[in-house]
């Protein structure tokens, strides 16, 4: 029996290529759509689930009060881990994780590379194999250095890497005890070597401060031992910060590994979701988008039911069951459903890699995995379920004394359930569309918002090596050789905020309050350097004013939040008591994110803390001869170290990559959705123009020009276009507003974007529809009549 | 084998009730070969589904083989029909998909016969009806005479008991149709009964005995000689 259905379902797909190519295109289109997505979801749910101990694996986080609302963020303090590890007998283990970016140089090879610091327990807390050395012992002496494999490599080629020595920052030489296999695609981690953390403790010369409780800058992991709840250790391990300190109002609270990726977002204390809501959001697209192509292939069937009407007919009278009907129609979309799948297959393997650019991940197919082919073939019979249910059922319940009379006339074109699944994806491909309008129009918005400062030609670089010792040299020099116009060091990157501070106190501060503050550190010339605009005052300039050690620059969001009427001259006491003199205030810039207010800044004058040196390149040079002069000048005063440089407008620009990723796949989906949709209404205007060829044919005989006949059959098709979009428009809109809610900084949803939207699919249906129309209508009726 | 008592069906629409049959007695029995006869419109196509479990008849009572199956639902009486009764059309009804072969072998297919056992009957009732030469081809490729001859293979493959033939010969020329109707008697003379609806007087004359209906009511009996 199952040889005879794949005999026939096989002759009726060659019999009628054409449909059978839009029901396979659209289907395999669908599926390679709802596949990418998945894999895309499947590796967000899998990130650090992989650790062995990933149930009982911690990330330390603080939760206080200031600006007015209940903050939580995940740096701690230093001491923590210890006291984590003496005081409390649940832990397991800890460990401290910080940044490292060194100079590696081995043999002529000079190398920058991004590592962290970490304890000795790192490497047996999480699971991230050594292929070579011990994971117990492996990173307990400070001189000891863990690669990557392909760091290894970098460094070492084929050599063996194990025992090799590593110059690190021209100072120290490292023995590599640990060879670890590369990070997997789904942690949050990503480092290209592990360094010990005595060696942090060295350098960051940070002495007593080290044990303050009071400076939260590094991230700390636990495990739990086996059977220790999270309610119970929080309960536990809420006031260790109180009770090493004077620090009272700060609470610690664990937050577990399987909901750092999709689950940390936090809100006035709580927990409220996350990335979560993204995946959530494709998953639902995923879902639709095979839906869509699903109803493709239910109205062609359905549409092409008198053709097949007969066979039921036939099969029903010498003896077929409907359940046997129903099983050979499944089995036909089922059998559908499996080439259209492994063209898909197909489309994902060829669009991987545009993907991964575009979702920043690296996906793969996972061919040797049985698993993979065992979930796939369950998509497969899914999507032929979905697909086949409706036209089996429908089919099926044929009355074989009416088709087999001739007299059959499957129900017409009116037939409603049809209009209904025409109407679904319409709509689905409108929301779509007018989503995407609205997500670049955001975009769009938020790019084109003034920055507050010069980005043009403003560049900076990492003050790496000897740079910070041969500082003024090299401020000295980049003006003088013209490279640049204006030199100034900061603590961060003028597109970053690195640190920021309640601990500030000025006349009519109220008591209690606790306002955070963006801190940014300069030499001078910022505001030229920058190209900010002084409202009042004057910029910080030590060598103009000895005092300017203790100057400081505000804001207006400063200013306005601090409540000071005359700030120019006010002096602002900081976390150590020192008096701080207000010189200056400057215009809002936008620092952090371009979808927020300006916060509250406090720029202060020289102190021990920069990191970063910041030029504005001379106009009256071409940038790469500016860069070129530039470059000279570090390379004579930092040697060993590459010159990077990074360009403000593209770092800001970086700032939007989320938003850009959202809208590029948005636009892709809708782009995907509208195609299938569209497909699917080819079919079946093709379809009616076939099935009304007579119709037309008496039409055309009693006078009806090719227009009239045209427009008419247009009109249904594109009434139902109309009514998804009456559907669509408070759905998006709805939608987009809740979208929009988490900009401070964003547009409102103007009339227009619908009427694009309107124009827009109306366009697109109206050249779908009407090819077939107008073929139609031009058939000769003398032709169409006799045939019949 | 059959037996009817005032078989009643009626079709409504919204504004008008037809009755097709109207308090129908009839009784066939086993080995007749039954023509039955009358206008368009007198109740003939619906006496036939009914008969044949396509339909089933509003009022009264049907008795298949000493079986009421009046009120039988649909899967009851699609499993009497694919064991008992075998069809023939005015217009064949093969499937255009599948090869001569492959529509006679349909009803063996649904009655579950093994693989090889579907080979060989049906090869014998194809040699039967002297189209194994066509058996790889498609109903497309066959003249009408040859199509029917292919319907008429797939009703008799199953061996049914009852052959119910809606004007087998109505778009088949007379020496084709002959053919055919000397296949039906051949059938007959075999055991098998054969209720025929026709037309044709002609065809007719083939039966053992005609039954004449109007309106939806037997009006005359002719028995054959």
């Amino acid at each position: 029996m199952f040889k005879n259905y794949l005999k026939i379902t096989w002759r009726n797909l060659m019999k009628n290529k054409g449909f059978t190519a839009i029901n396979i295109a659209g289907l395999a289109v669908g599926m390679a759509s709802a596949a990418l997505i998945l894999f895309w979801v499947q590796n967000e749910v899998s990130y650090d689930r992989f650790h062995t101990k990933a149930d009982r694996l911690y990330n330390m986080y603080n939760r206080s009060r200031f600006d007015g609302k209940l903050w939580c963020w995940n740096t701690t303090p230093e001491p923590m881990r210890k006291s984590l590890k003496q005081d409390y007998p649940q832990v397991d283990q800890a460990t401290r994780v910080t940044d490292a970016g060194f100079l590696f140089t081995v043999g002529e090879k000079h190398l920058t590379m991004q590592g962290n610091f970490v304890d000795n327990d790192f490497l047996t807390m999480f699971s991230f194999p050594l292929i070579k050395g011990d994971a117990k012992a492996a990173l307990n002496v400070m001189k000891n250095i863990v690669l990557t494999e392909s760091t290894a490599k970098r460094l070492f080629g084929n050599d063996d890497a194990m025992g090799k020595t590593i110059k690190i920052d021209s100072v120290d030489y490292f023995t590599v005890t640990g060879v670890m296999k590369d990070l997997p695609n789904n942690t949050r981690f990503k480092f290209d070597y592990l360094l010990p953390w005595q060696y942090y403790d060295k350098i960051s010369n940070k002495g007593s401060e080290s044990a303050n409780w009071g400076n939260n800058d590094v991230n700390t992991y636990i495990t739990l031992k086996p059977g220790v709840t999270e309610d119970f250790f929080n309960s536990r391990v809420k006031n260790i910060t109180r009770s090493h300190s004077d620090i009272k109002d700060i609470d610690v609270f664990v937050h577990p590994a399987k909901k750092w990726r999709l689950y940390s977002k936090f809100e006035e204390g709580k927990q409220v979701g996350g990335k979560i809501e993204v995946i959530t959001l494709f998953s639902v697209i995923a879902a639709f988008i095979l839906l869509i192509a699903c109803i493709n292939f239910m109205n062609l069937s359905t549409a092409r039911s008198e053709k097949r009407a007969k066979e039921v007919g036939i099969r029903k009278v010498v003896g077929a069951g409907k359940s046997s009907l129903i099983a050979q129609f499944m089995g036909e979309s089922i059998l559908i459903s499996l080439i259209s799948g492994a063209i898909a297959l197909l489309i994902v393997q060829l669009s991987l890699s545009g993907f991964n650019n575009l979702t920043q991940k690296q996906l793969f197919i996972p061919y040797g995995s049985p698993s993979f082919w065992l979930i796939f073939t369950g998509f497969i019979v899914f999507t032929g379920l979905l697909a086949g249910s409706y036209p089996a059922l429908y089919l099926s319940s044929f009355a074989p004394v009416k088709v087999l009379k001739g007299t059959f006339k499957a129900a017409n074109a009116t037939f409603s359930p049809r209009k209904i699944l025409v109407v679904t994806q319409f709509t689905f491909a409108i929301v779509l569309i007018i989503s995407t309008i609205i997500v670049k129009e955001q975009l769009d918005y938020a790019q084109n918002r003034e920055t507050g400062y010069a980005k043009n030609k403003l560049v900076y670089t990492l003050m790496t090596g000897e740079i910070s010792k041969n500082y003024n040299l090299i401020r000295n020099e980049l003006v003088i050789s013209g490279a640049a116009a204006a030199v100034t060091k900061t603590s961060a990157p003028i597109t970053e905020g690195w640190s920021d501070t309640w601990d500030f106190s000025w006349p009519g501060k109220h008591e209690g309050d606790k306002i955070d503050f963006n801190v940014f550190n300069t030499d001078g010339n910022f505001t030229k350097t920058m190209g900010l605009k002084i409202i009042d005052g004057r910029d910080i300039d030590i060598t103009k004013y000895p005092g300017d050690s203790t100057a400081i620059m505000l804001n207006e969001a400063a200013v306005k939040v601090m409540g000071l009427k005359n700030p120019v001259g006010q002096i602002v006491l900081n976390g150590n008591k020192t008096k701080l003199t207000v010189v200056g205030v400057v215009k809002d810039f936008v620092l952090q994110s371009p979808y927020d207010p300006v916060k509250q800044m406090v720029i202060q004058g020289p102190s021990a803390w920069f990191n970063v040196i910041h030029f504005k390149l001379n106009d009256n040079l071409s940038t790469a001869q500016s860069l070129k002069l530039a470059e000279g000048v570090f390379k004579k005063y930092n040697p060993e170290y590459p010159f990077e440089p990074h360009f403000v407008d593209e770092a800001y620009g970086k700032k939007f990559q989320d938003e850009q990723r959202i809208g590029t796949l948005a636009s892709l989906f809708a782009g995907l959705t509208v195609f299938i949709s569209c497909l699917g209404l080819f079919g079946l205007a093709t379809y009616m123009a076939q099935n009304r060829i007579k119709e037309i044919g008496v039409r055309k005989v009693l006078g009806a020009s090719v227009m009239r006949v045209t427009t008419m059959l247009s009109k249904d098709f594109l009434k139902l276009v109309g009514i998804a979009f009456a559907i669509s428009v408070p759905i998006s809109w709805y939608l987009m507003s809740q979208w929009l809610q988490k900009y401070s900084y964003r547009v409102e949803i103007s009339v227009w974007v619908f009427v694009a939207a309107a124009l827009l699919t109306t366009l697109i249906s109206i050249l779908t529809v009407s090819t077939q129309a107008v073929k139609a209508a031009l058939a000769n009726p003398v032709k169409s009549l006799r045939s019949e | 084998m059959i037996k009817i008592t005032n078989l009643e069906k009626f079709y409504r629409t919204e504004e008008v009730e037809t009755i097709a049959l109207n308090k129908l007695s009839m009784h066939v029995d086993t080995g007749e070969f039954v023509a039955i006869m009358g206008p368009s419109g007198c109740g003939k196509s619906t006496l036939l589904n009914i008969l044949g479990m396509l339909d089933d008849p509003d009022e009264g009572s049907y008795v298949f083989n000493d079986i009421e199956v009046a009120h039988f639902n649909e899967r009851k009486r699609a499993d009497l029909r694919k064991h008992n009764i075998g069809f023939v059309f005015q217009s064949f009804n093969l499937i255009d998909e599948l090869t001569v072969f492959e529509n006679v072998e349909l009803p063996l297919i649904y009655t579950g016969v093994s693989a090889a056992e579907r080979v060989k009957r049906v090869e014998e009732v194809l040699d039967k009806m002297q189209i194994m030469h066509r058996r790889n081809h498609y109903p497309q490729q066959l003249s009408g005479g040859q199509q029917q001859r292919v319907a008429i293979a797939r009703a008799v493959v199953n061996k049914p008991k009852l052959i119910l033939a809606d004007e087998p010969t109505g778009n088949l020329d007379s020496s084709n149709g002959n053919d055919v109707m000397e296949l039906l008697t051949d059938l007959n003379e075999q055991g098998t009964t054969i209720i025929m609806v026709t037309h044709s007087e002609h065809d007719a004359r083939y039966s053992h005995r005609i039954i004449r209906l109007l309106d939806g009511q037997t009006v005359m009996e002719n028995i054959m000689v």
